[in-house]
């Protein structure tokens, strides 16, 4: 597993394993007793979940308080009103995943504007930079994401085939990534294939997207979904549609994993592993804290999912053993 | 041309028709047409009253010209001012969004592309690693497929009014001020690929090429430290090191357009990139890594098998005395290329940029001091020596405003502004002409390896 992606200002990543403290710095980390906030677009999801206690297990390891974990729902104005107020508050730190780019990087300059070190995942708004503006990005290498999902479709579409790209209209770094080097991928490779495009303004809307998409292109013999929950809301549309067309995705999501297991329309998941982001980030900060100067990008590579290894890999990225549906769709496989 | 701008072409005459006899639009009228859109687009000058006063004109001529530009969608009304005694005024705001600008930057290893409107802010910016090996058209195809991608997703309906380019190495600059597409000479091999006029037809606009190093200038004085200063240089310290220089608040680019080549300075008989690259730097590191004589980069070596100047960086951070020492030296070596250049340009900042400078602060300690060592007291006096904090945004911003600035200067903004877009101006038609018979001439033959040179 390899880093292909560049930082949103073409940084070298640095592997987020090459991130670490000194024991002189944790010591000196404890003794100062940060405390840090943390805004999510959502707290609900599996990801969410595992990146939270990557972060939180590691800044309380040294000595950090995380005293407010901010669900922001999605919503770019709730993240705004959040950051504005946090500013003002006694934290030395926020991580913030941002929603969206140019809606809310005044918000996010505000927090170092303040003095306060910022820490990003995934997604710098545009005209935000490193040093002046944040510490550190912590991200999943979101172009080996794309590359990955385009690999692991190719040999379910036929020669001369049409992909449709089920992408997110909102302007976000992370989906933007995934979607170029999805079609990089395909440019280089496969270039007999026609690429066309739906967008959905919100995860709701996956759906209808894909049903109109199928409408007006039923050529369409692959499908690539820049997440698992649109990818989900697409094989629903797909099969609504009475069709059968290979899906690939982002994010090693229950649903998505148990139709990959099950030998359904799934064909391939491009995972991330949210804990050991939530790790990075949370030694970025400290880092940060202690004017460390972390690398601007903290980067972690994507892993393949095939039905071949999706229970190892639901071991690997949700540290639990796999859902029974998945264990027996591996012994159906004789796997 | 698109329909937007086939509508403001159309209306030109008209629309300049009342300040400007019959017909055609008179020399005076498109001079004071390109004096108030300068005012409203710098900020200088935002309402009627301010506009008169600092252009001189008449309060008719000033109504008439600015009703004309609100015709072409170049300006249009914003809200009313404070009053003092009397009406409020009303503000007048240049239209950003009335046309696109595409940006890329080639690098050794890596390119990028921006997209903004005409402020030259990037709405949008992709950075990815590229193999030069491969020849001109792959480059041609990506940089095309990445800018279609990012006109579908930020891009406006009026189309693209200019392409900024930055190359590594010098770029030629011509004798006159004709649009020209000059030849990449930084790639080995490609000659004879019409690299830029393939771009420019690609796009359908005029591509304003510069080095690398003075798109890293620009954007650092427009959009970094170098906001609000008039005299800079911007030092760029990566594989290759080279300086920009912005006098009174001008780029300048030198006779052939290859100022600021400074990594061929020489410091005790070695070339400054031979002792300050980051190619020179990670080989020093990498002897003492096998050495032993720096046990953090031993680790490093040891860990992920090779070591990069960041890894210096990183170890001279965390007080290893090799890393510490490597860094002053590399760090000292630029000051004294540069002192020289501080002694004749007095600039109020210097700027450090590149994956050199992001090393930390023992470098630029160093830097520093030699600087402050060698020059006179009057030039110190009030200089700042800063580390970029732009990082690789700062060539595809700089390339961005390039455009900005070619676009607007005032010779080239009289010969369109009467027609509303620079597409319609007659020396982008004739570049954009000249540029489809070269790449229809471009000789049908295998690609030849592609090496970078300087």
């Amino acid at each position: 597993m390899s880093i292909t992606g560049l930082g949103p200002h073409g940084e070298r990543a640095v592997p987020a394993g090459q991130v670490t403290l000194s024991d002189a710095d944790a010591e000196a980390a404890r003794q100062r007793r940060f405390s840090v906030a943390i805004a999510l677009h959502t707290t609900t999801s599996d990801w969410s979940r595992e990146e939270l206690a990557g972060m939180v297990m590691t800044l309380g390891r040294y000595g950090a308080a995380v005293v407010e974990v901010v669900d922001c729902g999605f919503d770019a104005d709730r993240q705004v009103a959040a950051l504005l107020r946090l500013a003002a508050e006694p934290v030395d730190a926020v991580v913030s995943i941002p929603i969206g780019s140019n809606r809310v990087s005044e918000a996010h300059r505000a927090i170092s504007a303040a003095g306060k070190k910022l820490v990003l995942l995934d997604n710098a708004p545009t005209g935000m930079l490193p040093g002046a503006d944040y510490v550190s990005v912590v991200s999943t290498d979101n172009f080996g994401l794309g590359e990955i999902g385009a690999e692991l479709l190719s040999p379910h579409v036929p020669h001369g085939g049409t992909v449709g790209i089920l992408a997110y209209g909102i302007d976000f770094f992370a989906t933007h990534e995934r979607e170029i080097a999805f079609r990089k991928w395909v440019n280089a490779h496969r270039p007999d294939l026609t690429l066309v495009r739906g967008k959905f303004p919100d995860v709701s809307q996956a759906g209808a997207t894909t049903a109109e998409l199928l409408a007006s292109h039923p050529e369409i013999s692959g499908m690539f979904a820049v997440w698992d929950v649109p990818a989900i809301a697409a094989v629903a549309a797909i099969r609504s549609a009475g069709r059968t067309i290979p899906v690939t995705t982002v994010d090693l999501g229950g649903e998505v994993a148990a139709e990959l297991a099950k030998g359904g329309l799934v064909k391939g998941i491009a995972a991330q592993l949210p804990f050991d982001q939530g790790i990075a980030a949370g030694v970025a900060t400290i880092l940060g804290l202690l004017g460390r100067e972390p690398p601007p990008w903290i980067a972690l590579p994507g892993l393949p999912v095939t039905s071949d290894n999706v229970v190892q890999s639901h071991q690997l990225v949700w540290r639990a053993a796999a859902p029974p549906e998945l264990i027996r769709a591996r012994k159906l496989r004789g796997s | 041309m698109n329909r937007g701008d086939r509508a403001n072409g159309a209306d030109a005459a008209r629309a300049v028709e009342p300040g400007s006899g019959r017909g055609r639009p008179g020399a005076a009228a498109q001079t004071s047409l390109t004096t108030l859109l300068n005012l409203v687009r710098t900020g200088a000058a935002t309402t009627r009253q301010e506009l008169e006063r600092q252009s001189e004109l008449g309060r008719a001529v000033v109504t008439d010209r600015l009703a004309t530009l609100i015709r072409l969608g170049l300006v249009e009304e914003g809200e009313l001012g404070q009053a003092i005694g009397g009406r409020a005024p009303r503000h007048v705001r240049f239209r950003t969004g009335a046309g696109t600008i595409l940006a890329a930057t080639i690098g050794h290893s890596s390119l990028a592309v921006g997209i903004s409107d005409l402020s030259g802010r990037l709405l949008a910016e992709h950075h990815e690693a590229v193999d030069l090996a491969a020849g001109p058209d792959p480059v041609i195809e990506r940089l095309s497929s990445l800018f279609t991608w990012m006109r579908e997703e930020h891009g406006t309906e009026t189309g693209v009014w200019g392409v900024g380019l930055a190359a590594p190495g010098p770029v030629h600059k011509p004798d006159d001020d004709r649009l020209f597409a000059p030849v990449l000479s930084a790639f080995q091999n490609w000659d004879g690929f019409p690299f830029v006029e393939a771009l420019a037809q690609r796009t359908g606009a005029p591509v304003w090429v510069r080095s690398g190093v003075q798109t890293m200038t620009m954007g650092e004085f427009r959009s970094g430290s170098g906001i609000g200063v008039e005299d800079m240089i911007f030092v760029k310290l990566g594989r290759s090191i080279g300086a920009g220089v912005i006098s009174e608040g001008r780029l300048h680019r030198g006779a052939q357009g290859a100022a600021g080549l400074i990594g061929y300075t020489a410091i005790d008989g070695e070339s400054l990139e031979g002792i300050a690259g980051s190619e020179a730097i990670a080989r020093e590191a990498r002897q003492a890594a096998e050495s032993g004589r720096s046990p953090y980069l031993a680790g490093v070596l040891a860990r992920s098998g090779e070591v990069t100047v960041t890894d210096a960086g990183h170890g001279a951070q965390l007080g290893d005395g090799f890393c510490i020492e490597l860094l002053a030296r590399a760090g000292r070596a630029v000051g004294e290329a540069l002192a020289p250049l501080a002694n004749l340009l007095n600039p109020s900042l210097i700027v450090l940029g590149g994956s050199v400078a992001q090393t930390g602060d023992i470098l630029l300690a160093a830097v520093r001091e030699a600087v402050y060592r060698q020059s006179h007291p009057l030039v110190t006096r009030d200089l700042r020596i800063v580390r970029s904090q732009m990082s690789g945004s700062a060539g595809l911003v700089g390339a961005a405003q390039v455009v900005v600035e070619a676009l607007f200067e005032p010779k080239f903004l009289q010969g369109w502004i009467a027609l509303g877009s620079p597409r319609e101006h007659p020396e982008t038609r004739d570049f954009l002409t000249r540029a489809a018979e070269a790449v229809k001439r471009q000789p049908q033959r295998p690609r030849p390896p592609g090496q970078v040179v300087a």
